[in-house]
């Protein structure tokens, strides 16, 4: 009896595991389908709106939300919605470009440390102590400040703030993956360490990093908004979402022109963080 | 306590002092080395009306004719000595520019230190007790949607409800004590989400706990229990979190001081920034890295003190571990 329910249990075990890692959540569907549309939007703002985003009518200045401007007009009478929509390509890819800066250097510190240990964890682990030493937020300013202002040096600068956690999480997982038996196993069958490493250390870290990378991406479209709403990023005309934001805030009789920008950003994070939590709890 | 103790406290005050330090070379390095050479361009300024011969005087008088590396180690001896230098933008002492602007950002982050705990108690109690599973599943994804809200945006929200259309504080007496508490909010808002997701966590945790079943039984309410027994376990943890909790606030203040017009240290970065002002950028980083590092430090020193289960031998592994959970739960929403 008790062996052939071993036997059985597992076998409905990854059955059961296969079913529920396809059972996606209604919360997790709509959050893909918002993802979706933002990168379209970034890709190709024209099938969108078929207003120009930098040519207003000035007659039509600072007009509420209607059903021809849905997210109303600015100053000059330019359409609110085709900004939003024309600004998501430097706000979306700078955040890219973010965290692929975060991942890449994060991850190769991590697994140098945890991989290698010794003098080469001490030396990198202090470096990652410096960075974390210092509040990401200031940091990543003090970056774009040295670099420039322009989006492209903000997003190097949220990179380059993000690095200390993928490295952090990156040495904690190769750790834990070098203890295990499945690569005490490679080494006892003749594998040499670069082996192991890619073969089997480098596979069971990237599930988590993954997760990380996505709910960063939702971080880093926060940070890089957040700088281009102090200004730091490209100037007027570009239309990131911050700088929506923050020549929105002169007009007081016009609360659409930071509202709308505004839900756009945070239904954006929202999705973001929404899956990336769903990746976390399926592995 | 024990010799063990000592040592331990030692080595982790060694490597604080490190740490410092590091940061002080790893900001002088990305601020002096990297393109764009803010002293000499601000110089060079025909606005300034300088001739060569004076600017030649103050780049000399910078040092800034010499190599990086002379240039590091002569900055770095100013800093250990306590000398941060004068701004180029007021050409006052940066000591003085900072001591002006921290009593207004330390209130500020206190005030919202204690907001944001408070928030997060709020949010842990509700999600545990409410007796509307509807209510609870709500209140689960606050912390998500905090997460989610860009700072400036809360600060502009609250400002258009209860500034422009509500009038609890005008933004033209930024330093009154409703105008902080809404700035104090502004910053809370977001530092509040971690702090919750731990303590819900924690909450959870403890209250399956067989001396939280044994208080039940004893016939304790809900919230006495909770505020008696549960609260304390539940917020140990959240301990551990302090520093990258000073760390978020810090870096907060840069935008919520600019939105409420503010003077403190974030306004003092902000202004620094756009005018290239390399000494007070300098000095509020290094400024940010030391209170981060003796807070972390402090962290580390009193939770084997305040949890007995951490004994002398598990210690450093406890630290490692802690530090390993709590960056996550801060970076990311459960």
């Amino acid at each position: 009896m008790t062996s052939l329910t071993g036997l059985v249990a597992p076998t409905e075990r990854i059955r059961a595991a296969g079913r529920s890692a396809v059972r996606v959540p209604p919360t997790v569907a709509i959050a893909a389908v918002v993802i979706v549309i933002v990168l379209l939007w970034s890709l190709v703002p024209w099938l969108f709106t078929s207003y120009d985003p930098s040519v207003g009518d000035t007659a039509e200045k600072l007009t509420a939300p209607s059903g021809a401007h849905w997210f109303g007009t600015d100053h000059l009478g330019r359409d609110v919605f085709a900004r939003v929509v024309y600004g998501t390509a430097s706000s979306v890819t700078s955040a890219l470009v973010a965290v692929s800066i975060g991942l890449v250097v994060g991850s190769v510190i991590g697994l140098a440390s945890g991989f290698l240990r010794g003098a080469v964890d001490v030396v990198l682990g202090r470096v990652v102590d410096v960075l974390l030493a210092i509040p990401s937020f200031l940091l990543a300013v003090v970056i774009v400040s040295s670099l420039g202002f322009q989006t492209i040096n903000a997003a190097i600068a949220t990179g380059v703030s993000a690095i200390a956690i993928f490295a952090r999480l990156m040495r904690a997982e190769v750790l834990r993956a070098r203890g295990s038996v499945f690569v005490e196993a490679s080494y006892l069958q003749g594998g040499n360490r670069l082996h192991a490493l890619l073969g089997h250390v480098l596979p069971n870290t990237y599930k988590s990093v993954v997760a990380l990378a996505v709910l960063q991406f939702g971080t880093s479209i926060l940070v890089i908004a957040s700088l281009a709403f102090l200004g730091y990023g490209d100037p007027p005309p570009a239309s990131d979402w911050g700088l929506l934001v923050a020549s929105g805030k002169s007009y007081a009789t016009a609360p659409w022109l930071i509202y709308a920008p505004a839900l756009v950003i945070v239904i954006t994070v929202l999705s973001v963080n929404r899956i990336s939590t769903w990746l976390r709890r399926t592995q | 306590m024990s010799r063990s103790y000592g040592r331990y406290a030692l080595l982790r005050a060694a490597q604080a002092v490190i740490v410092i330090l590091l940061a002080y070379v790893g900001t002088f390095l990305v601020i002096s080395v990297l393109p764009g050479d803010p002293i000499t361009n601000m110089l060079r300024d025909p606005q300034n009306g300088l001739t060569d011969d004076e600017i030649q005087q103050v780049v000399a008088h910078y040092g800034l004719d010499k190599p990086v590396v002379i240039q590091l180690i002569l900055s770095l001896g100013r800093f250990v000595t306590g000398d941060l230098g004068f701004s180029l933008q007021s050409n006052l002492p940066v000591s003085q520019l900072l001591g002006d602007a921290l009593p207004s950002t330390l209130t500020l982050a206190g005030t919202a230190l204690l907001l944001s705990v408070a928030i997060a108690v709020v949010i842990a109690y509700g999600v545990q007790y409410l007796p509307s599973r509807w209510a609870r599943g709500v209140l689960r994804s606050v912390p998500s949607l905090f997460l989610s809200v860009p700072n400036f945006v809360v600060g502009l929200i609250l400002i258009e409800i209860f500034a422009f259309r509500l009038h609890a504080f005008t933004t033209i007496d930024p330093d009154s004590a409703a105008a902080t508490l809404f700035a104090a909010l502004t910053l809370a808002i977001p530092v509040s989400a971690p702090l919750a997701e731990v303590l819900i966590a924690n909450l959870d945790h403890e209250s399956r706990q067989e001396y939280a079943l044994v208080a039940r039984s004893r016939g304790l309410s809900q919230a006495r229990l909770f505020a008696r027994h549960l609260v304390k376990p539940s917020m140990l943890p959240a301990v551990a979190m302090i520093a990258l909790i000073v760390g978020e606030l810090l870096g907060g203040a840069v935008i919520t001081e600019t939105i409420f017009g503010r003077d403190g240290l974030g306004t003092v970065v902000q202004k620094a920034v756009t005018s290239q002002d390399v000494p007070v950028l300098q000095a509020v980083v290094s400024l940010a890295a030391v209170v981060f590092v003796t807070v972390n430090l402090l962290a580390d020193l009193v939770s084997p003190l305040l949890d007995p289960r951490l004994d002398a031998t598990s210690r450093r592994k406890a630290t490692r571990e802690r530090d390993a959970t709590s960056e996550r739960k801060l970076e990311v929403p459960a």
